[in-house]
């Protein structure tokens, strides 16, 4: 593989010019991607990796129909949506049948909004603001998270979605009790930097009713979720019930396959209001035909593909060899998910359900060197999550799951942890045997450090 | 007359451009490219003009023939466009070399920048080469816009201060915090934020101090010390001020040399950073230099500069490029920076593309040429024509600025409108811009010829021409008694001469039938 720069250079220069607030992933021992084909990537050596990761390389990396699609349009034209054009009207037809019919307005941009990395984003984030020296807005309210497994209102709660719902019912009141109105719930249809988390069914649909009783909208962040990776529907908002339709969709990431877009679609009443203010929207590079013609060639592959049915099959397969871990690991605290988007909660205590942060971040860099490529996430840090090219396969569900079984053996060996089955799935958790010892990562002579990945 | 350059030849095709996984028969040398471990000793572009292919031509004016290597043209049918608004096809339209250096990292890799790879440093590195060397660290993002959003996130982190001082009638960016500090766009929206600050644009043509006044650039400089010490009266802080190194939606000024480093010392003095906007302007639009900033003088470096559009031919890249020192502030927030699409081996390999180009192709110096003849031609048409109120640019960066009255340099807005729905007729794409609307502004992509510069101020005069003789026939018919109780004065006759146009369409019914009958 030829290489401008040996690895240690790269790095060195990377240190001199790129921005230190820039991470790389395994910080401690990085690598160095010269090359990707589907769900798999190489590094400098050709040692190929399983990628668990990337949902941006939605179809797979590098796909050639898609590669064929950019190249044809980059020949011919590559200009802005000043111009009529067909491509940008093709692709927002396409997206717009995907969708409930009142959706139906696109606003084409170039990346997503956690919800974001732009200043008036994180002050929507909580998992920035938090982090940061920034303050939590008064404009901005934060309902706690529909997190069934860690939350407030858990799984032996007899209606978590109403509960966590009328969260938000609270939390509108106390604003409108001050004086402020609500414009808009913004939330992930899935949550994944907050955990891979799952709302409960009809969490959405209640908080709907709630914030538009009160004259606010609903905006669905499918950023990360969208494009079928749920399998059985294109848009996980769509795994809430035909009677969920939020007021905003924002997509991203996957849509390009790595190609920066993105794109808002609302209703109608929505874009007219927002027209009315007089004041162009323009995006210099959005709706570009290149873009469009990209975005074009990923929707034609996930159909002609069946994506969406693998999804489906793979998700099913991969949560229930996880789950066969799960009942044979007590590091495992919760298995999670839906078509491939999954979610694994490590914990060191099963009842207390402990966040296990370091052990996550061990299990990370233990895979790495069996050559997949994992994040961790949540606000703990602890939750691997699996978000692969929409490719993945059966094959591969099971490689990830036998090389994890094997760091976790070693690990809670390491701990002093029973590697034996616990009880049936419906019954709660209890921790066998006596407290787990305090992991600790000196004994195996690793530095690791303590990130957050949302990728 | 000038001719197009006599250096005829063809870019050189690439040898490919940071594959990787190909095999060294792939991984093609061009002349000059670095081998391994030679980033630092091979020459590149600088910002003190070595080895910048401009350097020793940026000075041709028309009366020197430019040698320079062809650039890309256009074959069979396509025609020569001008891309009027800021399209970003800075090399050229679909340039070949561009389109195949993304194509062949397409094929490759195109993945977020959590993983090293070369792509990303080599695109830093040559960018740090053509910059002043304390800014040599950067962010890769896909937009202008996140580009100056980040640039106030490192403002702010830096300073610790929250206020921004701008010019009037600036744009930085359709983000919401971005309508915040463009006077362009809140004024028509929210209004001003109470830490926002607005400097009066140093427009030596139309603002308060002009051609005539000794010292244009302190005095305007002087503006921005009397904001920034009313700020600071009232308990506030800078974190920076924003500019565009050359305001174009306010109307193509090219603010005067000496500006932009007494601002700064004003705005260091209160404990701000100078941010310049350079996403119109840079990679040797304005032929003399690299970056637009560079025009105010050797000693003069932005804390933080911003760039897109033009950085990847019309692919969606954008970069911030600032100091260590603001660098590491930002980092000690401890919250991590990252941007799933910026630094994408596909977007550095695109950049990278069309530094090439720019390069081997001497756009910069073509620029300086070809922005000088267009300047002589449209200097030529405003002694014609008195509609021109003023001609200004420099390289490829040019404004024409009409006017309906010399002495008030009142905006000629529904003519600018009219003339560019006339070009469009003759298939010249132009736009207007500044608060009047009414100055034509010239940002073509950098392979726009001595032909088409000469094609463009042709049809313009002829256009101009033909609504002149139809204000002179105007005139004329003021002379009739029933007609001197209806005209309105010269200006106005225009204004409703224009409207009423027959290429036009239909006339609007506000025109008054009897003068219908004038004009058609």
């Amino acid at each position: 593989m030829c290489e401008l720069y040996s690895k240690q250079d790269t790095l060195a220069l990377r240190r001199k010019h790129i921005g230190p607030s820039c991470k790389v992933l395994y910080a401690a021992d990085p690598i160095k991607i010269v090359r990707a084909q589907r769900q798999y990537m190489f590094d400098e050596k050709g040692e190929r990796y399983l990628d668990c990761i990337n949902n941006v390389a939605h179809v797979g990396h590098c796909h050639p129909e898609v590669v064929k699609a950019a190249l044809k349009q980059m020949e011919v034209l590559n200009t802005n949506s000043r111009f009529l054009h067909d491509n940008i009207v093709e692709y927002a037809k396409r997206l717009a049948a995907t969708l409930p019919e009142q959706l139906s307005v696109c606003y084409f941009t170039n990346s997503g909004a956690y919800h974001g990395h732009l200043s008036s984003l994180i002050e929507i984030s909580p998992y920035k603001f938090r982090k940061g020296k920034d303050v939590k807005k008064e404009f901005v309210h934060v309902a706690p998270a529909p997190d069934i497994y860690r939350g407030k209102y858990r799984e032996n709660h007899a209606d978590p979605a109403s509960a966590y719902a009328d969260e938000v019912k609270k939390i509108i009141e106390e604003a409108q009790n001050r004086g402020r109105k609500i414009a808009a719930f913004i939330a992930e249809s899935m949550q994944s930097c907050g955990g891979q988390i799952i709302p409960p069914a009809g969490y959405f649909q209640k908080v709907a009713e709630y914030v538009r009783g009160v004259g606010g909208v609903v905006i669905a962040d499918e950023v990360q979720v969208g494009f079928g990776r749920v399998g059985k529907h294109f848009w996980s908002f769509q795994m809430h019930g035909k009677d969920f339709v939020p007021d905003i969709v924002t997509m991203g990431k996957p849509m390009g396959n790595g190609h920066p877009m993105a794109c808002v679609v609302t209703t109608k009443e929505i874009a007219e209001a927002f027209s009315s203010s007089g004041m162009e929207y323009f995006n210099t590079y959005g709706g570009n035909p290149v873009s469009s013609a990209v975005g074009l060639a990923v929707l034609d592959v996930i159909e002609n593909e069946d994506l969406q049915g693998n999804a489906t099959r793979v998700g099913t397969y991969l949560t229930e060899l996880l789950n066969r871990q799960k009942a044979k690991h007590t590091l495992i605290g919760d298995v999670r998910g839906v078509g491939l988007f999954v979610g694994i909660d490590l914990v060191k205590d099963r009842q207390k359900r402990t966040p296990a942060t370091a052990e996550a971040q061990h299990v990370i860099y233990k895979m790495k060197e069996n050559r997949v490529l994992l994040s961790a996430d949540g606000p703990h840090r602890n939750v691997l999550k699996i978000k692969p090219p929409m490719c993945f396969t059966e094959e591969d569900a099971k490689f990830m799951v036998d090389q994890l079984d094997g760091v976790l053996t070693v690990l809670e060996e390491a701990i002093g942890a029973q590697t034996e089955s616990v009880v049936p799935e419906n019954t709660p958790c209890r921790t066998k045997g006596g407290p787990q010892e305090r992991f600790g990562l000196e004994t195996l002579g690793e530095e690791v450090k303590q990130k957050s990945l949302c990728s | 007359m000038l001719g197009e350059g006599d250096s005829k030849t063809e870019p050189k095709a690439p040898g490919g451009r940071r594959t990787g996984g190909r095999g060294p028969e792939r991984l093609g040398r061009r002349a000059g490219q670095r081998r391994r471990g030679e980033h630092d000793a091979a020459p590149r572009a600088d910002f003190r003009g070595r080895r910048v292919p401009s350097a020793r031509q940026a000075g041709a004016g028309p009366g020197r023939s430019a040698r320079f290597s062809a650039p890309w043209r256009p074959t069979g049918a396509e025609r020569p466009r001008r891309w009027p608004c800021g399209g970003g096809c800075s090399v050229g339209h679909c340039h070949p070399l561009v389109v195949q250096a993304a194509h062949e990292q397409n094929q490759v890799l195109n993945t977020n920048s959590r993983y090293l790879h070369d792509n990303i440093v080599d695109y830093a590195q040559r960018l740090s080469e053509t910059l002043p060397e304390k800014l040599c660290v950067f962010y890769f993002l896909n937009s202008g816009s996140e580009a100056n959003d980040l640039a106030l996130r490192l403002a702010r982190q830096y300073t610790g201060h929250w206020d921004v001082v701008v010019l009037d009638h600036a744009y930085h960016g359709h983000l919401s915090s971005l309508i915040d500090i463009s006077p362009y766009k809140f004024r028509g929206l929210d209004g001003q934020k109470e830490w926002v600050h607005v400097a009066p644009l140093p427009d030596t043509y139309r603002g308060p101090y002009r051609e005539d006044h000794p010292n244009p650039a302190v005095a305007y400089a002087s503006e921005v010390k009397r904001v920034v010490s009313s700020v600071q009266e009232k308990g506030r802080k800078i974190a920076a001020f924003f500019a565009e190194s050359l305001p174009s939606v306010g109307g193509q000024i090219i603010p005067p040399a000496g500006y932009f480093p007494e601002v700064a010392e004003h705005v260091r003095r209160a404990g701000g950073v100078f941010v310049a906007d350079e996403i119109q302007v840079g990679f040797g639009r304005v032929g003399k230099h690299f970056w637009a900033f560079q025009l105010q003088g050797e000693d003069f470096v932005p804390d933080i500069v911003t760039m897109g559009k033009s950085i990847g031919n019309g692919h969606p890249v954008a970069c911030v490029a600032t100091t260590q020192a603001v660098a590491r502030a930002f980092e000690a927030t401890g919250v991590e920076y990252f941007n799933t699409f910026g630094g994408s081996p596909v977007s550095c390999a695109v950049g990278l593309a069309v530094l090439d180009v720019l390069e081997k192709e001497q756009l910069q110096a073509h620029a300086a040429c070809v922005g000088s003849f267009l300047m002589e031609l449209l200097g030529q048409q405003k002694a014609k024509h008195p509609i021109i109120g003023d001609i200004r640019g420099v390289g490829l960066f040019v404004g024409v600025d009409l006017i309906k009255d010399k002495a008030t340099r009142t905006p000629a807005t529904e003519e600018a409108d009219y003339l560019v729905s006339r070009l469009k007729e003759n298939y010249i794409l132009l736009s207007t811009d500044g608060p009047g609307r009414n100055v034509l502004k010239f940002k073509p992509p950098m392979c726009f010829s001595l032909d088409n510069a000469q094609h463009v101020v042709a049809k313009l005069d002829a256009i101009l021409t033909d609504m002149e003789e139809k204000m002179r026939s105007c005139e004329t018919l003021r002379l009739q008694p029933e007609a001197a109780l209806l005209s309105p004065p010269l200006g106005e006759c225009a204004l409703l001469l224009v409207l009423g146009d027959p290429e036009l369409g239909s006339l609007p019914s506000a025109v008054a039938p009897s003068f219908q009958t004038f004009c058609l």
